[in-house]
């Protein structure tokens, strides 16, 4: 037994100290499986993928041999990843703008209209919906002959008719799909937090004759500002590994336009080789390195942003 | 408090006005939601010939067939089959791993409960891309060694349930520490002097006790693995071993040769509609685990 839980248990009870050292006795058996299988298949894979991403290795059968930092200048001399690492920062940022906004807005009518428990499942559906199904559908409305066009044509609008699967415009489409999938899940979130503010101080805030702007600016954006901090981390999470709706939208398993490509697809194409089916494993390693690094630098710099607000204030 | 807010006629008008806009674009935003459900339903009941012609009108005869060309001819139903038996697996071990890890660590106070249960969530901030790489290589050399010197066989959907447990239990872990920490200990306590071993009152009080954080946990895995297309990609190469999101996109590719939209429709229908009749269901709960879980 070893000397901290005999501690703990000298602190308790005496009939309590011996259930705590029967259940203490599950501490390790309950936790291992799990605590195993997450060192092994996730976290040393993890290191792993440092170690790899200094090697020069092609495919799975070919040699590894030391290549320092050269995946890594290659990757930052690279056009096409330096495009698709923009891509991925408009994405996150443009689009994150984007979605807090309409949150934002939402928060301001949605406590007290009608209808909003309906609104609130609504608007949440595609985030559940597969990328890849939304994209496929969208995808098809949005060819060059495809409705929306076709609507834009009937109703005179044809020089609005654009090709809007077209390499250079693709990307803002998708980055168009993704936040209307997505904002439903940030605006649940938000109103989790809104929930939990007392109705007292709303109540008062009226009595002083708020309007319900001052109101979201006085009371709902205070004090949703922790979960604000959450949901913000999160959205750069899942902004940076944005993959499938590109593979969606430019509907092809093969090679997605330069101009369309996040660094999760160009990734994906490094360790699959693409069409031309040439992995380069090292350096696929050395974007998964980037993900992480670019990963934490945005969540670090989105707490700070948050922080410095609420010291203001 | 004295007030800053002045009764402002002006202002509150403008204020009703902008109110009024936001709720006008939020039903705007719900119709649009329901609109694209409908569209996609509709149109997988509908000849290749209408899409085109009416894309917003209904079927003139509801054209079961495009259903029947994805099933047989696209291979969705071997794909069905992959997607439920690896999301049904997949998402009970997770519980099973995960549950008991989260017990001890939320209501045995060892010193290394809180470290331990910080370091499974740091795996969630971790994009998974960043292991894709040694994934890719554990999952080819795992099929090696079984073939060549255990099992004489392998399958590559066997590595892909054990990465989709290995990369939910962060999550899960996470989820259902809040869920037991939260459980009153009047019960537990009562079991053990009752005489009932620790591991009998884990099974039968505590983890019935918790079902509903449990059952939220299992659906917010069927959820996310449901959609996971990114490792099947990777790591399998049989398209015959592959999951929905993966014949869908390769249907897709299709089209440019085949041009059945009908059928890609319904493709789309196959995948999202078991999403859709799960959220009608157990919404709610989808709802509060993602935004809680994220919350807590």
């Amino acid at each position: 037994m070893p000397a901290a839980a005999r501690t703990s248990a000298a602190a308790g009870r005496s009939d309590e100290s011996g259930l705590q050292r029967a259940r203490s006795r599950l501490y390790l058996p309950f936790l291992l499986p799990a605590l195993l299988l997450y060192i092994v298949l996730f976290v040393v894979p993890s290191l792993a993928s440092v170690g790899f991403s200094l090697m020069k290795w092609g495919g799975l059968g070919s040699d590894m041999s030391w290549n320092g930092l050269g995946n890594y200048v290659r990757l930052f001399t690279n056009p096409a990843f330096g495009t698709s690492f923009l891509n991925t920062l408009l994405l996150t940022i443009v689009g994150g703008l984007i979605v807090f906004g309409v949150a934002f807005l939402s928060m301001v009518v949605l406590r007290e209209m009608r209808g909003r428990a309906f609104i609130r499942a609504v608007v949440f559906v595609p985030y559940i919906l597969s990328p890849i199904a939304i994209g496929a559908a969208i995808g098809f409305l949005l060819n060059p002959d495809g409705a929306i066009n076709l609507i834009l044509r009937t109703i005179g609008l044809d020089s609005l008719a654009l090709a809007w699967l077209s390499p250079d415009l693709v990307f803002k489409v998708i980055i168009i799909g993704f936040i209307w999938s997505t904002t439903g899940f940030y605006v649940a979130l938000m109103m989790s937090g809104v929930d939990s503010i007392s109705p007292s101080l709303y109540e008062a805030a009226k009595l002083s004759g708020a309007s319900r702007l001052q109101q979201f600016r006085y009371v709902t954006f205070p004090l949703t500002r922790d979960i604000l901090a959450t949901a913000a981390v999160l959205w750069v999470i899942n902004g940076i590994k944005v993959f499938e709706i590109v593979i969606a939208f430019t509907g092809t398993a093969g090679t997605p336009p330069l101009q369309a490509r996040t660094v999760a697809v160009q990734q994906y194409l490094s360790v699959t080789g693409g069409r031309d089916g040439v992995p380069d494993l090292g350096y696929a390693s050395a974007i998964g390195v980037v993900m992480f690094v670019l990963c934490s630098v945005l969540v670090v710099l989105v707490r700070r942003i948050l922080r410095t607000e609420s010291i203001e204030q | 408090m004295t007030t800053t807010f002045q009764p402002r006629t002006r202002a509150h008008a403008i204020d009703g006005a902008i109110a009024t806009l936001i709720r006008i674009l939020l039903w705007v935003w719900v119709a649009l939601n329901l609109a694209v459900v409908a569209w996609i339903v509709l149109s997988s009941l509908k000849t290749t010939r209408e899409i085109f012609a009416q894309p917003f009108g209904l079927p003139a005869v509801p054209q079961w067939q495009n259903f029947v060309a994805a099933w047989q001819v696209a291979g969705f139903s071997g794909a069905a089959f992959n997607t439920i038996a690896l999301v049904a697996v997949s998402s009970v071990v997770i519980v099973v791993l995960a549950a008991p890890a989260a017990y001890v660590l939320a209501r045995i106070p060892r010193a290394s409960a809180v470290p331990v249960t910080t370091f499974f969530a740091l795996g969630m901030a971790i994009p998974f891309q960043a292991v894709l790489v040694p994934l890719f290589l554990i999952s080819n050399s795992l099929s090696d060694v079984m073939i060549q010197w255990v099992l004489g066989f392998w399958d590559d959907r066997i590595s892909l349930g054990l990465f989709y447990i290995v990369l939910s239990l962060p999550f899960t872990v996470f989820l259902l520490t809040a869920y037991f920490r939260n459980l009153p200990s009047e019960l537990e306590e009562a079991a053990a002097i009752d005489g009932a071993s620790p591991f009998r009152t884990f099974v039968q009080i505590m983890f019935p006790l918790a079902r509903p954080g449990i059952v939220t946990a299992l659906v917010l895995n069927i959820v996310s693995l449901w959609n996971e297309t990114l490792l099947v990609l990777v790591l399998v190469t049989d398209p015959e071993q592959r999951t929905l999101p993966a014949a869908l996109l390769n249907l897709y590719n299709t089209m440019q040769f085949t041009s059945n939209w009908g059928g890609l429709f319904a493709g789309i229908v196959i995948l999202v509609l078991p999403m859709i009749i799960l959220y009608l269901w157990v919404g709610r709960r989808i709802v509060e685990g993602m935004t809680q879980g994220a919350g807590k």
